[in-house]
């Protein structure tokens, strides 16, 4: 390891932050270490959310995580608002400076808007979901907006909670990020359990009143629920690297080591990594660890540190069934069983990619059929 | 230390075994089985590696 760095700062305390934080003190590194994090909550599992932390029966925990052991200074409900790559020095709101020896960009991203009004709400943080999970516990009627996992998962949730709900969706939900075929199997599913679906070229929200927003279909239809979520994607947190170089097309570029230069690297869901479709960002749990431990590695020791060899994993839970799914995304076809079969718990696989619908299983496991090993365990 | 696993929370990701496969393992029918719950301080690092992968928060080490 370089005698040269002593100072290293991590911006985001998401888990990819968290991860490379922890990963520099596993690869040896013991100088300074600062964490600046612009919510006041400790580092959570954002995946639970949008699934535990929605239903009634959740006592508020399934979010937290173990206690960091990073040793780190810890700055939380600060936010960075500006960076000068030359002088190596991260601007915090307040105008006070962080100088650095590395630097690990991980602010991760927010959720993106069809509006600004205050009548769509926004799953994206924890305190987000602790207000949603309030409001749909008056059982209010609710209209989703976005049939991607987020939507999907919220949809779930307020149905479960025994709200009348609605998804609106720009083709088959789920269908851009799991394929038809599993897309059939969870749109089949939300059915049976009351979902109404409607699909639209597009929608747009305009306000109802000071406080609630409505829904306006491309096609002319109006949706007036008491309660609009959207689930439109995500935006990548860049804004404090305006004039660096270092995302000028709204994402961090990095190589395959997770830097953007040899003194700062970027992790998480605003790193586009190279991958065989080219640079992408891969906004996913597991992906982020993986940058974490990557990047961290190769902020120490440059080049020698082992590139990203990346498998992306999901899951989702969503309408009483469990999916979870690794290798390249969306499958196309129709898969071959590997164990159960339509309509009930099943193993499948494809070329390059392997799910496992409401069944348990090994990842490691569904990792080595989605790389094509036979079957067997 | 320990490691602890609250069994009712485990839902079966497995990315605690990529982090320690020498500690733990899903078995054949997904479920998490600790190879070691009594670890020595050599293998307290990678314990809580795999505590901290987990999106359900369902290990612990202590």
């Amino acid at each position: 390891m370089s005698a040269a760095i002593g100072r290293v700062v991590v911006v985001g305390n998401g888990i990819a932050g968290l991860t490379a934080a922890h990963a520099l003190r596993d690869a040896g590194y013991d100088g300074e270490l600062t964490v600046v994090g612009d919510e006041v909550h400790a580092a959570y599992s954002r995946p639970a959310l949008s699934k535990a932390l929605l239903a009634d029966h959740d006592d508020l925990t399934s979010h937290r995580l173990p206690e960091p052991t990073h040793g780190a200074v810890e700055l939380l409900g600060t936010r960075a608002e500006g960076l000068d790559p030359d002088r190596r020095r991260v601007r915090l709101a307040g105008g006070e400076e962080l100088p650095y020896d590395r630097l690990v960009i991980a602010t991760g991203s927010r959720a993106r808007r069809l509006s600004d009004l205050p009548g769509e709400h926004t799953l994206r943080g924890l305190d987000d979901a602790i207000a949603l999970r309030d409001r749909v516990a008056a059982r209010p009627s609710v209209v989703v907006v976005g049939g991607g996992p987020l939507g999907m998962e919220v949809a779930s949730g307020c149905l479960a909670r025994g709200c009348e709900v609605t998804l609106v969706s720009q083709g088959t939900p789920m269908a851009p990020q799991l394929g038809d075929h599993l897309a059939g199997v969870l749109v089949a599913a939300a059915r049976e359990r009351g979902l109404a679906l409607v699909e639209t070229r597009a929608a747009r929200l305009e306000a109802a009143g000071d406080e609630a927003a409505r829904v306006v279909l491309d096609e002319g239809p109006l949706l007036e629920p008491d309660l609009v979520v959207s689930a439109v994607g995500d935006v990548p947190n860049t804004e404090w690297l305006a004039g660096t170089g270092l995302a000028d097309d709204g994402v961090v570029r990095v190589d395959e080591r997770g830097l953007a230069r040899p003194d700062v690297a970027a992790v998480g869901d605003l790193a586009a990594f190279p991958t065989a479709g080219g640079l992408r960002r891969i906004p996913l749990w597991s992906t982020a660890i993986e940058h974490g431990r990557v990047a961290a590695a190769a902020l120490l020791h440059g080049e020698s540190a082992p590139p990203l060899r990346l498998q992306p994993y999901f899951w989702t839970e969503q309408f009483g069934l469990s999916v979870k799914v690794v290798g390249d995304l969306p499958p196309t076809g129709e898969p071959t069983y590997v164990e159960g079969g339509p309509g009930g718990p099943a193993l499948m696989r494809w070329d390059g990619a392997a799910a496992a619908v409401d069944h348990r299983i090994p990842i490691p496991r569904l990792r080595r059929l989605a790389a094509g090993a036979p079957a067997a365990a | 230390m320990k490691i602890v696993l609250d069994r009712p929370r485990c839902e079966g990701h497995g990315l605690c075994e990529e982090a320690a496969p020498h500690l733990m393992h899903l078995d054949d029918a997904g479920e998490l089985v600790l190879d070691r719950e009594e670890i020595g301080a050599e293998d307290v690092a990678a314990a809580k590696a795999a505590a901290r992968v987990c999106p359900v928060a369902a290990l612990r080490v202590e």
